[in-house]
């Protein structure tokens, strides 16, 4: 028998159906919970605004990762053929008026400086890669990839509470609450 | 999210655009294509400021005809990729695309001789062939066999005003002269020849006009059946298949036979494809901004919302990439390739009229190079930027001034591709009342020119749009997929 104290995940409350999750998310999001998520098979539309959140700040990020690219490719072609060594092909001049032979790799390198953006900075707004969630250790949380529709509030969460987060859960329409520890 | 939409929110026998809404800016429109048209009788017919004023109404047609003919594709498109999103602003495609055949009344200027010969040097010289050259079989000494000419007519027949209709000289007439330019046009007799010329324009404007006309029909007839099914769904799918190439086909080859035309030595692959991005993305401007009349004036306020902004405006940003891509893409293979035949039409429109004179002092009228600069940035950066965000794409405040910016700027594009050849081919033919070996620009009234045809046009454009808005239901109240549009959700 072990006496070590584990540490509380939070409240896994399972909802009968798609329009159930949606409702109940409206009522969470109106509780005024930050730290929590919405679980489904499929993707449920209009479900954003049911959580009330808000749009993702991933396109600033890439609108400068592909600025960069675009920066990078020009330097590199600018760089290297005009200023360092300036290639001469067909008597055309070597100068920044060149660009259409640049225009090809400022454009490949925006695109890939971009996807790169996309790529790394999704996985870390996500917080992938992870091996192991806490919501593993709920047995009934394994059907969420089959037909379970759950949402999981966080015990991080400043409002959360043992009875009250519980109560407002079964107002929800919640059923199946579980209070999830981590392993 | 709003409420959903139902059939409940739809009124039965749709919505209808009231006649008060229409009938003054109708009455503008024609008002000013009538006395545009009067006035534009005159310039035609005008002894030395006809022959400019031929440019003029060409560069008004085509900026036109690229709008209809993006509306015909937008039409086709939506049937044939099955797309549900759209269903509510259809209709709109549908008025936009049955302007099309309405443009042929605008294109009757141009199939005339007297101002063809101002546009067309090869029509000019198969004109003046075929009146003049009879080709004379021979034998010569070594056993070859070729053509000699025989002349005749030669004080009658002017070399730019050739007169004559649509019959084109043979093969052997143009071999007969052994010039070294009727070669080119005997190696491209097979697509060049006048009647050749005519037929596939009335085919064009035929062929393609049936298919809006069906497609358009389709859709207004379910607005009335009490029994609407899938099946007019089905068939405007069906149909669309049949559309879709013939649109391919002849928005590539009007551009062609209109606009590569008038340099008859020079081509370019890239050029249908590069017709057809304007086509698509300037109508899809044209769409949002009737699309944002109509919510106006409290039309559509039921089926089209936010989110129809946001897909058409995606739709616009991608074309305006794919604008960029075509034209860049025939800038750099010419520029990189560096041949003499296929360099000359941006050696044209990158040159510039400006010359300094011996006190120091600059004349001139244009700088071609300066436009074809800024078109890169005012056409491609500037807009590709600004359509970034999402509320630029969604909120009417911000897309309408935009979409307006757009068509500007499709105005500066297709006239860096038409009135450059202006000055050059008026001069060469002499035709401008001047003595001078090769003029870039042309006297500076000619610019009023431009603006007649453009509004004159654009008011015949305008007209026929409103007539073809009023004359059926806003959208198609009875489509199965009605709903799923209302709702629409991206």
């Amino acid at each position: 028998m072990s006496t070590t104290v584990k540490r509380v995940y939070g409240y896994l409350a399972e909802f009968e159906s798609a329009s159930h999750l949606y409702k109940g998310a409206e009522q969470v999001r109106d509780a005024g919970f930050k730290k929590w998520d919405c679980y489904s098979s499929y993707p449920i539309h209009g479900l954003d605004d049911a959580m009330g959140i808000r749009r993702s700040i991933l396109p600033y990020f890439v609108f400068f990762g592909g600025s960069t690219g675009l920066l990078t490719g020009f330097s590199l072609a600018f760089i290297t053929q005009v200023l360092i060594y300036p290639t001469v092909v067909q008597a055309k001049p070597a100068n920044i008026f060149t660009t259409a032979a640049f225009f090809p790799i400022m454009f490949e390198l925006t695109i890939l400086f971009s996807g790169f953006t996309v790529l790394f900075c999704l996985l870390g707004l996500m917080g992938l890669p992870r091996l192991n969630h806490p919501l593993f250790a709920s047995r009934q949380f394994h059907r969420v990839t089959d037909d379970g529709f759950f949402i999981a509030i966080e015990a991080r969460d400043p409002n959360f509470s043992a009875e009250e987060t519980k109560a407002m859960l079964e107002a929800a329409g919640g059923k199946n609450i579980e209070l999830v520890e981590e392993d | 999210m709003a409420h959903n939409v139902t059939s409940q929110d739809l009124p039965e026998n749709g919505e209808k655009i009231a006649k008060k809404d229409l009938s003054l800016p109708k009455l503008i429109a024609f008002g000013l294509f009538v006395a545009g048209a009067i006035a534009s009788y005159f310039l035609f017919n005008d002894q030395t400021f006809g022959s400019g004023y031929a440019y003029s109404w060409l560069f008004a047609f085509l900026f036109f005809l690229t709008l209809a003919l993006g509306g015909v594709f937008w039409t086709t498109l939506h049937h044939l990729t099955n797309s549900g999103w759209g269903v509510s602003v259809r209709r709109i495609m549908e008025n936009l695309g049955f302007i099309f055949p309405f443009m042929a009344v605008i294109a009757v200027p141009l199939m005339i001789p007297s101002v063809q010969d101002d546009l067309y040097e090869w029509m000019n010289r198969h004109r003046e062939v075929q009146q003049t050259v009879e080709a004379d079989p021979v034998t010569y000494s070594d056993g070859t066999t070729g053509y000699e000419a025989k002349y005749s007519n030669q004080d009658t027949v002017k070399a730019h005003e050739p007169g004559g209709g649509y019959k084109s000289p043979t093969k052997a007439q143009l071999y007969a002269t052994h010039d070294a330019h009727d070669h080119l046009l005997k190696a491209k007799h097979w697509y060049m020849t006048l009647d050749g010329w005519l037929i596939r324009i009335v085919c064009f404007f035929v062929f393609l006009s049936a298919g809006i006309f069906l497609l358009r029909k389709i859709s207004i007839d379910q607005d009335t059946d009490p029994n609407p099914t899938t099946r007019r769904l089905i068939l405007a799918r069906k149909v669309s298949c049949a559309v879709m190439p013939i649109f391919a086909v002849a928005a590539t080859f009007l551009a062609l036979d209109f606009l590569m035309a008038l340099d008859y030595k020079w081509f370019s692959t890239m050029y249908g494809v590069w017709f057809f991005a304007g086509c698509a993305l300037n109508s899809m401007a044209v769409l949002i901004l009737a699309l944002s009349w109509l919510r106006y004036k409290g039309y559509l306020q039921t089926v089209t919302s936010e989110e129809h902004y946001h897909v058409m405006g995606k739709l616009m940003h991608a074309f305006v990439i794919f604008w960029a891509y075509v034209s860049f893409s025939q800038f750099m293979l010419i520029w990189y390739a560096n041949i003499t035949e296929e360099t000359s039409y941006f050696l044209l429109r990158n040159s510039s009229d400006f010359v300094t004179l011996a006190d120091g002092s600059v004349t001139g009228s244009v700088n071609w190079n300066v436009w074809s600069t800024l078109l890169v940035f005012l056409h491609f950066a500037v807009p590709f930027v600004i359509l970034l965000p999402h509320y630029m794409k969604k909120k009417v405040k911000f897309v309408v001034p935009i979409c307006l910016y757009i068509l500007v700027m499709h105005v500066l594009d297709l006239y860096i591709a038409v009135i450059p050849e202006r000055g050059p081919s008026l001069s060469v033919m002499d035709k401008l009342g001047v003595d001078c070996e090769l003029l870039l620009t042309v006297q500076h009234n000619a610019y009023l020119g431009d603006i007649v045809a453009f509004i004159t046009v654009g008011a015949f454009f305008v007209f026929v749009f409103l007539r073809n808005l009023g004359s059926a239901n806003t959208y198609p109240n009875r489509d199965p997929r009605i709903l799923e549009s209302a709702n629409l959700h991206n």
